[in-house]
């Protein structure tokens, strides 16, 4: 007799390799990923949620990416960009780390090819953005030959430490920084993945960059720290509608990304619009897989990608999203979710939470085993949360020199020489068999067959809660009609 | 279990390859600790006393010419609170509308108190904080506006350096335009809701013994 786990799972997917990057360990250290480890299989996103839509990517298709990111732009407007003008490409490191970031990068040139050929402008430039790692959109220029393709100096690296430009908002003078904003037209070259769904939770999520990876560290600061953990999304906002940027502003041009792949190319001038877009299409897929994992009562995660801490990913969920996944996290009526940086500001000396409403991290992540992971991003919450067992020496020495993670090793539980090692302390300390392995592999999640089970099994049921229940609320709450 | 206090330990310190310096001064305008400076040999010099290892130069030097270096001796970064006036610890926290508890910096773990203690120690600028605490020697991002509001409540008010580590200090929740707080439109960033809620923080900070 077949079982459903039998028709509905498939042999392991191999992830992407290592990148080699200055916050990474060297890719030959990995010897050994998650995938590999015993009765893992590969649940598709397709197999969990039928209402998925199709993918354009994978498999790998550049040209496909061409051609859907060229229909999205045919009917936007650049009539006002003349030949003699300049134009920025605004890009942010995010996108490439989708699926390897070739999809991104591909749209990021043919958004060029397309500038050029509809405008003549000759001076487009890329101007890319970061999160806590200063140089990795550069290395991610270097690796897509984004700096030959823009032409010399043209792609350059920004970083919110870099010289500012005040910008007068609706909450006063808020900074960007100066080379985002050194052209006569910008354009908003993003992504949809819902991603920090914790920071932004899902309010004006296209509007972001503007108070992020376009911002200077006054307005990131302003963020995460002045204006709460659901007010602070007004930042972007503020920016967006300021005269300075609305002066700029040429359109938008977003990658649709989902948990099972790329589903399309989206584009307007009208960024709220878009976003609304956005909304109802990340609410429906991400929505149903975050409540999903939801659904695990004891697991295993195995961090594996190219990525700090929080930023791995597992069925297009980041990490930090599985550690909030007890919780509803769309629900803007939850002010503070397990992990934010709100959250982690206001849990005392004791490690316990100021507000005694505080949800705790997810309480069914049993162990963390990180056997390939970045450093760049402060993660020494988790390490007090949860048990961390660290793969290997070098990956221990690595978080030692990082400024944004002086104190992590102090409180990891254990560094052991291999994968094989970590996983039987990690066994021992959890006493589950459910495993999930975040590797960023492209359509699906790597998991253990009992894991794989409760997948399968819960899926319906949360497809139907989401649609009918949680969806209509959801939207509700951002002012939109189901 | 009891955490250990956080401390900004520096274990690096940054190295100038002085062959491939152009003396172009950004390194200098990005330190936080402002421990570079470009002299008239136009090459980058780190004083190594205070440079806290953050890597901000590193990671922007345009030509790649600086590094860290390991040190041989580890420093550590922390205000000592005992012998100060708690009360007035408390009163700059407050006034900037922290929880002497709170944690402003996520890389360092540095909390409110210990940026008020290091003001009431003297410190007069978010560099000297830095050199201090070693808050903004991590992701050199998030806290610098915990750092201007404390400075702010305590009545300083710091001269801007000459490059741009830092440019002003931003509103609040609790400074935001009344107007804006009552837009229907904006129902969906919980302002109110959320202002309550960072002041629930600050009140029991304020009664907290």
């Amino acid at each position: 007799m077949t079982t459903v786990l039998e028709t509905e799972t498939h042999s392991p997917r191999s992830p992407l390799p290592p990148r080699i990057s200055a916050y990474g360990v060297k890719p030959e250290y990995i010897q050994k990923r998650g995938f590999q480890l015993p009765n893992m299989v590969f649940v598709r996103i397709k197999d969990l949620f039928p209402d998925t839509p199709g993918v354009i990517w994978p498999p790998s298709n550049p040209k496909l990416i061409r051609e859907t990111t060229i229909r999205a732009l045919q009917d936007i407007d650049m009539s006002y960009i003349k030949p003699n003008h300049s134009v920025n490409i605004l890009a942010s490191h995010h996108g490439f780390t989708l699926l390897g970031g070739e999809p991104y990068a591909e749209m990021l040139k043919t958004i060029r090819d397309v500038i050029e050929e509809k405008t003549g402008s000759k001076n487009i430039r890329l101007r890319a953005g970061v999160g806590l790692r200063f140089r990795e959109t550069e290395e991610y220029i270097s690796s897509f030959k984004l700096d030959e393709y823009f032409g010399p100096g043209k792609a350059i690296g920004v970083a919110p430490i870099d010289q500012g430009v005040p910008i007068e908002t609706e909450v006063g003078t808020l900074y960007g920084i100066k080379t985002i904003y050194d052209a006569n037209w910008i354009v908003h070259a993003h992504n949809s993945d819902v991603r920090e769904v914790h920071f932004h939770r899902h309010v004006d999520r296209a509007v972001k960059p503007f108070g992020m990876s376009y911002a200077r560290i006054e307005t990131r600061s302003t963020y995460h720290h002045n204006l709460g953990p659901r007010g602070a999304n007004f930042v972007a906002r503020a920016i967006f509608n300021s005269q300075f940027v609305r002066d700029k502003w040429a359109f938008a041009c977003f990658l649709l990304p989902t948990p099972a792949g790329i589903v399309g190319v989206d584009a307007d001038r009208d960024l709220y619009k878009l976003d609304e877009r956005v909304t109802m299409l990340n609410l429906k897929t991400y929505g149903k897989i975050m409540t999903l994992l939801g659904k695990i009562d004891s697991a295993i995660a195995v961090l594996d990608f190219a990525c700090p801490v929080p930023y791995v990913f597992s069925g297009g969920v980041i990490f930090a999203n599985f550690c909030g996944a007890s919780t509803d996290m769309f629900d803007l009526d939850n002010p503070l979710p397990p992990y934010t940086w709100y959250t982690e500001a206001y849990y005392d000396e004791d490690e316990k939470p100021m507000l005694p409403e505080t949800p705790p991290p997810n309480p069914h992540i049993k162990a963390i085993v990180m056997n390939y992971s970045w450093i760049g991003y402060p993660s020494v919450f988790w390490a007090k949360h949860f048990p961390i067992i660290v793969v290997g020496d070098w990956h221990k020495q690595l978080f030692d020199k990082d400024p944004q993670n002086i104190e992590f090793m102090k409180y990891v539980r254990a560094v052991t020489p291999d994968l094989d090692s970590a996983m039987k302390l990690a066994h021992e300390i959890s006493r589950t068999e459910k495993v999930i392995v975040f590797d960023g592999a492209a359509e699906g999640i790597n998991v253990s067959k009992p894991l794989a089970e409760l997948l399968l099994e819960e899926a319906p049921g949360v497809s139907t809660v989401v649609d009918r229940e949680l969806m209509p609320k959801w939207l509700k709450q951002r002012g939109m009609k189901p | 279990m009891r955490f250990l206090l956080a401390l900004r330990y520096v274990n690096s310190v940054a190295l100038v390859d002085e062959s491939m310096c152009t003396g172009c001064h950004i390194c200098e305008r990005v330190c936080p600790t402002l421990s570079i400076h470009v002299l008239e040999d136009l090459i980058a010099h780190v004083d190594a006393g205070t440079c806290a290892g953050c890597g901000a130069c590193v990671d922007r030097c345009p030509e790649y010419c600086m590094t860290l270096m390991d040190t041989k001796e580890i420093k550590l970064l922390k205000v000592d609170l005992k012998d100060l006036p708690q009360d007035k610890i408390r009163e700059i926290c407050l006034k900037a509308h922290h929880h002497p508890k709170e944690v402003i910096c996520y890389c360092t773990g540095t909390r409110a108190e210990e940026i008020a203690a290091a003001i009431l120690r003297g410190a007069a600028s978010p560099e000297d904080l830095s050199r201090m605490t070693g808050m903004r020697t991590g992701c050199k991002v998030e806290c610098i506006q915990p750092a201007l509001r404390l400075l702010k409540a305590a009545g300083v008010e710091p001269k801007k350096p000459i490059g741009y580590q830092w440019y002003g200090i931003t509103r609040t929740i609790w400074d935001l335009p009344k107007d804006m707080l009552e837009k229907s439109e904006y129902s969906k960033f919980y302002f109110d809701k959320d202002k309550e809620l960072m002041d629930r923080i600050v009140h029991m900070g304020a009664s907290q013994k």
